[in-house]
């Protein structure tokens, strides 16, 4: 019941945030300089008067605004002014599973590389593994993704030729962008598991687990680790965001056709419906993705209250 | 970590697919492959490879002194031969009869007028149709630019499907008895999506139309507006004329009639084109893709986005549209039902929109490219040493447009001085690198039998001299000059050669002012610049791409410059059927240019690919066209 509640209660402000999104960028949009008809070459008034109308440019601000609103709210972004042959549901419904794949298994590798190594730097404390675990932890934190995508390509694709340079098509082409998402959010659960983990060590029941005459492999993956889950789990949240947001300059560079490309063309060429169907995506994705974290949290600690 | 596991593997292959046979970056994502919808070089790479039209803009003849083989349109495509009137104005094309679409229809005459319509056609809105203009009529259909007394079709509000412009509604032919229009003070050209805003006609307009069938003459009024609307009730009352009002009915458009537009198909096979004057480029614009014909049941049963799609394009060209992923690639494979499918050697074809240069080039030198079109500008002196890369000057030139409406460069002593004082090889060899010429004209060499007009070498005296004569001595008194660029390092490098040249020549104070493309165009279009970069790549191998821009008020203008003797000359030119005497016009025209200054040449660009080996029939042009279909793979197959 409280978790219904709960889940009410999110939802109706994410309808509140969703539309306060949508009236700030639907006006921002139109401030800034330029618009999505401009090109090199100047249009004849005849042309330019049909496509506004075309697109219902022509129309008083307030009308594109509640005419835009309506569509919004059944779903329908229109048509994408830069991509005339999509309508925008078309672009987020190829680019949405591209971006998802590349986060999730960013997300995947944060997570096991991450905890791995901050279990074993904790057990292993002050060892040769600690150090160099966590000066790499460190330096995933420092360096900018695209950094790291730029000396991952010399490496991997130039030096060693074990992957292609860019592209979406196979397994082989996921690998080096997903790793370059993940490395720094790996760092941070590193960091986070090993001060979780040292934390529950030190305490009785470890102790009391040890005397039962457990073997180290049970103490720590059972006992230990759900404990030292807890910073890490809450940290999800933010990380699901960098992640969202990492990813924009990464597909770039590996020619990936996801959800970040789609949104940073449309707000270079100002293409307001699909900037507008980017923007709303992400907005209910991370309302989304905090409200499961918050529920995760609640379940691995009986303690922290729904509200 | 299962769903995780398992998201991943759906993710991925749902995008599996393995690489085409030849692959290559377009650098971008087309905005459209409707050919009447499509600007710009990307998408027309790609559409000359799903459609064609009557003729091809091929490679053909003995290369130049750089190289560079002269590329000409030939009736090796839909049209198998072509007649031209003996003064110049009608142009017969004859269908080759094997010509087919992809589904297997006919190719005919009657694709070609209707494709033509479409393309003209003012809801359609395309942005190259004054391609089209040099047909008779052509631009009174397009613009809606009706008078009394002219031939008009009349589309009725009973389209079969709603929201969709083909099939159209019924058309009524009928002559335009009146134009009502409301009085010039309080006409507002405000369009409600089926009006005419922006052209001679008003929207709130109201048409009388006298139709004659069967010897019964009917006349009824229309109007392109709702019924209700205030300017046409306003319209209505104030009316005191001769016809009647009362039964006015709200219809989807009243155009100039297609029917009396030089565009015509005289047989299935036989298409006719009559044009308003000698226009001895018009085969360059026949080969042009946007008047490729598209395919008019499947665009009616799918709607005009729709038809686009892989699975329901019907094209005529030597490849077909296998599969988009957008922002992706485009997968075209060969055409079996193309007339010359047999001498089509490639079987499918990825068309990459990479936008990132080093993406690109990596990926070129990891061999997952065959064609690099655009390679990093800083890495061209080490491209250049390579076999792979295939360079030679085409058809564009880099120039600086000068607002001639802002003080002093209102002066053209001071533009001129400008111009003489920059050091263009300098910018060519430390900058650009990639073997550009210093540019002296705007027009750049190589058109045939075209001598380009000359502004000057870099001559700091005369520059000095020229500006003392202005008022200017040794630059005092010259306000701050500004460069408006658009966000680019090599535009910004370029700017600052040149800030230095006139600081260091003239004493001018220079300052430099970049904004992001989209501002940046609407900064041009509105003239709220002192000197802007620009650059112009030309549409057709003829001195009038270049030339007509610059015409009083011309879109592309943008300068505020005005010359009625330049306008009268490119008009001129286009009357003159005489090649020489054509080509002696337009050089005096272009002199005017050089001579007044309000563009400044900086360079001629050249063009940059990076090809493999093992890619055969690429040859290096004028105007750095590589149609896909004369491309073939060696097939001992050479690693870069």
């Amino acid at each position: 019941m409280q978790v219904l509640t709960f889940l009410f209660k999110r939802f109706g402000w994410m309808i509140i945030t969703v539309w306060i999104v949508f009236t700030v960028s639907f006006f921002l949009m139109r401030q800034i300089p330029g618009g999505p008809l401009n090109g090199e070459r100047v249009l004849s008034e005849a042309v330019r008067a049909r496509l506004e109308a075309r697109y219902n440019l022509d129309a008083p601000i307030s009308e594109q605004y509640f005419t835009h609103l309506w569509n919004t709210v059944r779903l329908d972004f229109g048509p994408s002014f830069k991509m005339q042959d999509f309508t925008v549901n078309e672009v987020l419904a190829q680019g949405f599973p591209v971006s998802a794949a590349l986060g999730i298994l960013g997300m995947v590798f944060a997570i096991t590389i991450g905890m791995t190594s901050g279990v074993v730097s904790a057990v292993r404390r002050n060892s040769v593994y600690d150090y160099s675990f966590m000066l790499l932890a460190t330096l995933g934190i420092a360096i900018p993704n695209f950094v790291l995508a730029a000396m991952l390509i010399v490496i991997f694709v130039f030096n060693l030729q074990m992957f292609p340079a860019a592209g979406w098509g196979d397994i082989s082409q996921i690998i080096l962008p997903a790793f370059c998402l993940g490395a720094p959010f790996a760092g941070y659960i590193a960091r986070l598991t090993r001060t979780g983990m040292l934390e529950v060590l030190g305490n009785d029941y470890i102790r009391t687990a040890y005397a039962k005459g457990l073997s180290p492999r049970t103490v720590v993956l059972k006992h230990g680790l759900r404990g030292a889950l807890l910073p890490v789990v809450s940290y999800l949240g933010p990380a699901i965001a960098g992640i969202l947001t990492g990813s924009l300059v990464l597909e770039r560079i590996f020619v990936i056709p996801g959800m970040g490309s789609h949104f940073i063309e449309a707000a270079i060429q100002r293409d307001y419906t699909l900037a507008m169907g980017a923007l709303l995506t992400y907005t209910v994705l991370l309302f989304v993705m905090n409200t499961l974290v918050d529920l995760a949290y609640s379940i691995i600690d009986p303690r922290v209250k729904l509200e | 970590m299962f769903i995780a596991g398992f998201a991943v593997v759906w993710a991925v292959n749902l995008g599996t697919l393995p690489p085409a046979e030849f692959v290559f970056n377009n650098g971008t994502e087309v905005k459209t492959i409707d050919p009447a919808k499509a600007t710009g070089v990307p998408e027309g790479r790609v559409i000359n490879a799903l459609y064609e039209g009557l003729l091809r803009s091929v490679p053909d003849g003995e290369p130049d002194e750089l190289g560079r083989t002269p590329t000409k349109p030939k009736p090796v495509a839909m049209a198998d031969s072509y007649q031209v009137s003996d003064d110049g104005t009608v142009y017969t094309f004859h269908i080759r009869e094997d010509a087919k679409w992809s589904n297997g229809d006919s190719v005919t005459a009657i694709d070609f007028a209707w494709s033509w319509m479409r393309f003209l056609h003012p809801e359609t809105a395309s942005e190259y149709n004054y391609q089209l203009f040099y047909a008779k009529n052509a631009s009174k259909f397009a613009l809606v630019d009706l008078h009394e007394g002219d031939p008009v079709e009349v589309e009725m509000k009973d389209r079969p499907v709603a929201g969709q412009m083909f099939p159209r509604g019924t058309v009524r032919r009928g002559s335009l008895l009146a134009l009502i229009q409301p009085p010039a003070e309080d006409s507002h050209t405000q369009d409600d999506g089926h009006g005419h805003g922006g052209s001679g006609i008003s929207g709130t307009s109201i048409f009388v139309v006298e139709f004659d069938d069967k010897s019964e003459k009917t006349i009824q009024a229309f109007t392109t507006q709702s019924l209700d609307d205030e300017g046409i009730q306003a319209l209505v009352k104030s009316y005191q004329g001769m016809h009647d009002l009362s039964e006015l009915s709200s219809v989807e458009h009243v155009l100039f009639d297609f029917q009396h537009v030089g565009i015509k198909a005289l047989s299935t096979h036989e298409f006719e084109v009559t044009l308003n004057s000698p226009t001895p480029y018009f085969p360059e614009l026949v080969a042009f893709y946007p008047l490729h014909p598209v395919h008019r049941p499947s665009l009616e049963e799918h709607g005009d986005r729709e038809f686009t799609k892989p699975g329901k394009i019907v094209g005529n060209g030597p490849f077909l549209l296998k599969e988009r992923r957008i922002r992706d690639r485009l997968r075209l494979v060969k055409n079996e039902m193309y007339w010359n499918a047999p001498n089509v050697k490639l079987k499918s074809v990825d068309v990459l929109a990479i936008q990132s240069e080093t993406t690109s080039l990596n990926m070129y030198l990891n061999g997952q490219l065959d064609w690099d079109t655009k390679p990093p500008n800083t890495l061209i002196p080490l491209l250049k040493e390579r076999d792979d890369f295939v360079s030679t000057p085409f058809l564009a030139c880099y120039f600086y447009r000068v607002n001639t409406s802002k003080p002093p460069l209102d002066n053209p002593l001071v533009r001129k001085a400008l111009n003489m004082a920059i050091d263009k090889q300098t910018i060519v060899d430390s900058i650009v690198k990639g073997g550009q010429v210093p540019a002296r004209s705007f027009v750049p060499p190589g058109m045939n039998g075209y001598q380009s007009g000359y502004c000057g070498e870099y001559d700091v005296e005369q520059a000095k001299r020229l500006l003392a004569e202005a008022g200017y001595p040794n630059g005092k008194g010259l306000p701050t000059i500004e460069i408006l660029y658009n966000t680019a390092d090599s535009h910004r490098d370029i700017a600052e050669v040149i800030q230095q040249d006139w600081k260091k020549n003239l004493g001018v104070d220079v300052s430099l002012r970049n904004l992001e493309w989209g501002t940046f165009l609407d900064t041009l279009r509105v003239g709220d610049y002192m000197v802007s970069r620009s650059g112009w790549i030309g549409d057709y191998a003829d001195p009038n791409t270049f030339l007509d821009m610059f015409v009083t008020d011309g879109p592309n203008n943008q300068t505020k410059w005005s010359n009625s003797l330049y306008d009268e000359g490119i008009e001129k030119a286009k009357y003159e059927s005489d090649p020489v005497r054509r080509m002696a016009i337009f050089k005096e025209m272009e002199q005017t240019l050089m001579d007044e200054q309000p563009i400044i040449p900086i360079y001629f660009y050249v063009s940059l690919n990076m090809v493999n080996s093992r890619v055969k029939g690429f040859t290096a042009n004028l105007q750095d066209v590589h149609p896909l279909h004369l491309l073939s793979l060696d097939s001992e197959g050479a690693e870069p």
